[in-house]
């Protein structure tokens, strides 16, 4: 049984549908994020969720309980909230308590919850602090807290480490991963970094407009998207998404860019089979290209372009190579990119195997 | 005081908070001409708003021989204390003549059960509206601003029937009464605004912990309220003290405040007007608010500009 | 979708206060103008005579108590609208200079914490002819006719005096607040571009700040709509009938006069006035509000 199920969740807001007939199921012990950029439906989904919004119309269940009519506090649901959302006039214990003594558990239940809680998440010396007098991470720390008190079965994550500096939320990361495999709880994660989401997740469910565009684990959306938009999502530097034309001949299937580039892909899974000069969109990873005599296996095809520019980050580096209308961006190592000039001619080879091809009218994966 | 420009904002006064680009600071700035001007301008009219004020005290210690001599402006020969001590126990108001001392403590009698009810009502009813879904949130305090403008005297005869029918009338309770239920539409409309600011996600975070309307007010937004709540009784404080009209209509004979007394006493003119008592019950009257008025000087700003905008 | 608590529980608190709204403020104004159409007395009589409904108000308009009461509102208005000035001439000054802000601001703001009947006693004292203002001018040689109060053409300017002298500082206190919204760029700017001072203030700063102005008006309307209190303390509506101002003519008709339907009339018609003058401001305000958050 899933442990969270949308069943056909329809969200209108006057004249507006945000959400139309979303299905997800959530399975027991999963880390799913939602990810999407900002307006996708992400929040709204989450809220509905957590029965902060009503839904317009469609079925929520946790476990077997059908929750869409129960007040939040009813549904045995914990949220952390990206501004932390602490009760300024309480300290850290008194945040901790709140939640608590609603529940009418007895009073020493409450307290070792508490030292439990902040054990866990080492805020002990906390306790008797007000919010104000916290750093960031301390009140994410004292978020999760609250929520961790509760003892329940399903966490919220409303973008939690938004606010947090960029180290901050390196550690911040770690640690949540680990509460959730120590705790073996369910998770439901919103964000729109795509690093929180490759690390973090079991299953992520990429969201564009409103629509789930792919739902699966963080490889599949990484390996095989589903579409034109979660292939442009996922990824960074950004999948290069070329148009060309399938050519079939002598059984052979090559996607042509232009004259004298081209890509094999007769070995690639089609879903249907594919007609001679049918338009699709390629899908070429930066780090799946291999500069010449650097090949690391075989090669679907070879292009020969002239160097544009190029980025180093220390660790990386990018080679943008000029090829009509834009460019083409490979991921090369640094040494490399410190003997390339903006005019150079550079072959490089694409590895054979890793094209994605999306049918250029619908977007969708062939 | 610093000579560094870093003004001190009424808060709450509604404007748009476009920030300041950072000013110059400068140690010592010229004394110009222009300055001096602009100073001593300030100074007569400073001397103009502190005149009556001067004249009153002044006159409050000086004996009717002295008045009678016409130098409103000078100083007293002998500082007496026989008109205050005149106005407190023996000025009359209508038929009774034991002094300002009764308006007194009617004033402060009428205070406390007032304020309790108006802003216990006002309070809940704010953060109901801020902080809740209710369908008609909207339209009801689209009413209430209405109602905040409407005069009393449109509703003054009803008031004075149920004040009646509710055998208060003429009492203190009746004032005090009167008094809530006019300050009512303001009173919501500040604390709904004040409530509105509150970040979203603390009142989501309340409903998700306990989600009980009347927990998360007393154990969230009461003690959050602490700085509205200072400039409403400031408010409150100074406009049911100050306030002749509700006193007389609903007050009767038993239930008069202490302004009601004072005008008795300065319109009802028997025999000789004896202006230092006048004079010295005008200053009885004024000295509470003046007293919060020194004390709390800033927030009274606050609390006086809050009323005006919002409402 | 069944109905859960957290939608009935604060319905349910907002009841009292949708009580007393229905009662002591809708129906209540429903009440009174229902009277102003009947022949009510000191006893309400809640019978109308629909041949001569509007009698009452055909009595109102002919009443001449009625229409000095309604020159005295709008003399009362223009000259408590000096004080919207006085305030803002205040306000820039202190503004400007910046020393001694805290002080001034204190000296003329004190005027609010007192009641309007203590600001009426002062000034009534201050203009007696024997023993007040006027003799101490005279005594230094001045001969100035301040005996104001005591006749019927000026005893209004009196009550504007008092009421320009209690409230001008409140007002001082709104425009100030208005002022240290003005980006001090545009200052220096000005500066730079050499303009004069009062042209800043005639062509850039007074019109950025139209929406304190209209706030002002609007506090200020409802003011002068309302005064009562200064009047009794200082003339008590005399001379003769001469300060009379629509609240005080109400208020009469019901207490002196004991005719109820006939000072019902009266507060209808200071509804509508209060209305006719405050609709058009705040839709004033609204408009500026929405221009200026989309101009953000």
């Amino acid at each position: 049984m899933p442990a969270v199920s949308f069943e056909h969740i329809v969200k209108r807001y006057g004249a507006v549908t945000v959400l139309d007939d979303l299905n997800l199921a959530i399975e027991d012990g999963d880390f799913l994020v939602l990810l999407g950029p900002s307006g996708c439906g992400k929040t709204t989904l989450l809220n509905l969720l957590a029965g902060l919004l009503e839904v317009t119309e469609g079925r929520i269940t946790i476990g077997d309980r059908d929750v869409t009519d129960l007040d939040p506090k009813d549904r045995g649901l914990a949220m952390v909230f990206q501004s932390y959302a602490l009760y300024p006039t309480k300290t850290v214990r008194g945040n901790l308590r709140f939640g608590l003594a609603a529940s009418r558990l007895p009073r020493d239940e409450q307290e070792r919850r508490i030292a439990w809680a902040a054990r866990l998440l080492q805020i002990e010396p906390l306790l008797d602090r007000k919010p104000a007098q916290l750093s960031g991470g301390q009140r994410q720390r004292v978020a999760i807290g609250r929520a961790l008190v509760k003892k329940v079965g399903v966490f919220l994550f409303d973008e939690p480490l938004s606010n947090l500096d960029a180290k901050l939320r390196t550690e911040m990361r770690l640690e949540i991963k680990k509460l959730h495999d120590e705790l073996k709880s369910t998770v439901v994660y919103v964000t729109h970094d795509q690093i929180e989401a490759m690390t973090m997740a079991t299953k992520i469910a990429v969201m564009d407009a409103g629509v789930i565009q792919q739902f699966g684990t963080p490889d599949e959306i990484y390996e095989r998207p589903a579409n034109l938009f979660v292939a442009g999502f996922i990824g960074a530097p950004a999948m290069n998404l070329r148009p060309a034309t399938l050519r079939l001949a002598a059984g052979r299937v090559e996607a042509v860019f232009a004259p004298g580039a081209a890509l094999d892909v007769t070995d690639y899974p089609f879903a249907a089979a594919p007609e001679d000069g049918m338009a699709v969109i390629a899908g070429l990873r930066p780090e799946h290209f291999d500069l010449k005599g650097a090949a690391s296996g075989p090669l679907a095809g070879s292009f020969t372009l002239p160097v544009r520019s190029t980025e180093r980050t220390g660790s990386d580096a990018t080679l943008y190579l000029a090829f009509a209308p834009d460019h083409l961006a490979l991921r090369i190592s640094p040494d490399r990119a410190g003997g390339l000039q903006p005019g150079d001619r550079v072959e490089v080879g694409f590895q054979a195997g890793k094209a994605n091809l999306f049918d250029a009218r619908s977007g969708r994966r062939l | 005081m610093s000579q560094i420009s870093v003004s001190e904002r009424a808060a709450g006064a509604g404007e748009v908070p476009v920030s300041r680009a950072p000013v110059f600071a400068r140690l010592r700035k010229r004394i110009t001409p222009q300055s001096i001007a602009v100073l001593v301008f300030l100074g007569m009219c400073a001397l103009f708003f502190c005149i009556p004020l001067y004249v009153v005290v002044v006159t409050s210690f000086k004996t009717m021989d002295q008045i009678r001599e016409g130098a409103i402006f000078a100083l007293p020969q002998v500082w007496s204390l026989e008109a205050w001590d005149h106005a407190w126990n023996r000025a009359c108001s209508g038929i009774r003549c034991d002094g300002l001392k009764v308006g007194f403590w009617n004033s402060v009698a009428i205070l406390f059960p007032s304020l309790i009810l108006s802003i216990a009502l006002s309070m809940v009813t704010g953060y109901a509206l801020a902080l809740w879904n209710v369908r008609w949130a909207g339209t009801f305090l689209f009413v209430l601003f209405i109602c905040a403008f409407v005069p009393f005297q449109i509703i003054m005869y009803p008031l004075i029937v149920m004040t009646t029918t509710l055998k208060v009338y003429g009492t203190l309770w009746g004032v005090a009464l009167i008094h809530a239920i006019l300050a009512m539409p303001v009173l919501t409309l500040i604390f709904r605004n004040y409530y509105k600011d509150i970040p979203t996600e603390i009142m989501s975070a309340a409903i998700m912990d306990s989600g009980s309307f009347w927990r998360i007010f007393f154990e969230i937004i009461v003690p959050m309220s602490g700085n509205i709540l200072i400039v409403i009784l400031i408010l409150q404080i100074t406009s049911i003290w100050n306030d002749y009209l509700i006193g007389v209509t609903f007050g009767g004979l038993a239930g008069q405040p202490m302004t009601v007394n004072l005008a008795n006493l300065i319109t009802i003119s028997t025999g000789t007007t004896n202006y230092a008592h006048n004079m010295a019950a005008a200053l009885l009257t004024a000295i509470p608010p003046l007293v919060v008025y020194f004390l709390v000087g800033k927030l009274f700003v606050q609390g006086v500009t809050a009323g005006a905008i919002k409402g | 979708m069944a109905p859960r608590w957290s939608r009935i529980a604060p319905q349910l608190a907002l009841t009292p206060a949708l009580a007393v709204t229905a009662v002591a403020f809708v129906g209540s104004i429903g009440w009174t103008v229902y009277l102003s159409f009947t022949r009510s007395r000191r006893l309400p009589d809640y019978e109308i005579d629909w041949s001569e409904w509007g009698r009452q108000y055909d009595r109102l308009f002919r009443d001449a108590g009625w229409e000095i009461s309604l020159r005295n509102l709008v003399v009362l208005g223009l000259g408590s609208a000096l004080a919207i000035v006085f305030g803002f001439i205040l306000a820039a000054m202190i503004d400007k200079e910046k020393r001694g802000e805290s002080f001034f601001r204190t000296v003329f703001l004190y005027p609010l914490a007192v009641s309007l009947i203590v600001t009426g006693a002062a000034w009534r004292w201050i203009f007696n002819p024997t023993l007040g203002a006027q003799s101490f001018l005279r005594g230094l040689g001045w001969q100035v006719d301040f005996n104001w109060l005591a006749q019927p053409d000026t005893a209004m300017y009196a009550i504007i005096l008092a009421s320009v002298w209690q409230s001008a500082g409140f007002y001082m206190a709104l425009m100030l607040a208005g002022l240290k919204g003005i980006n001090s760029e545009i200052w220096s700017a000005a500066r730079l571009d050499g303009v004069p001072l009062w042209r800043v203030y005639v062509e850039i700063i007074i019109p950025m700040m139209k929406f304190t102005f209209i706030t002002c008006a609007i506090l200020l309307s409802l003011g002068v709509i309302k005064a009562y209190d200064v009047v009794v303390a200082m003339t008590n509506g005399g001379p003769g009938q001469s300060t009379w101002v629509p609240a005080y003519f109400t208020i009469n008709a019901l207490s002196a006069k004991s005719n109820l339907g006939y000072a019902s009339t009266a507060a209808v018609m200071m509804l509508a006035i209060t209305f006719v003058v405050f609709i058009p401001l705040v839709a004033l305000t609204a408009w500026q509000q929405r221009k200026r958050e989309a101009a953000r």
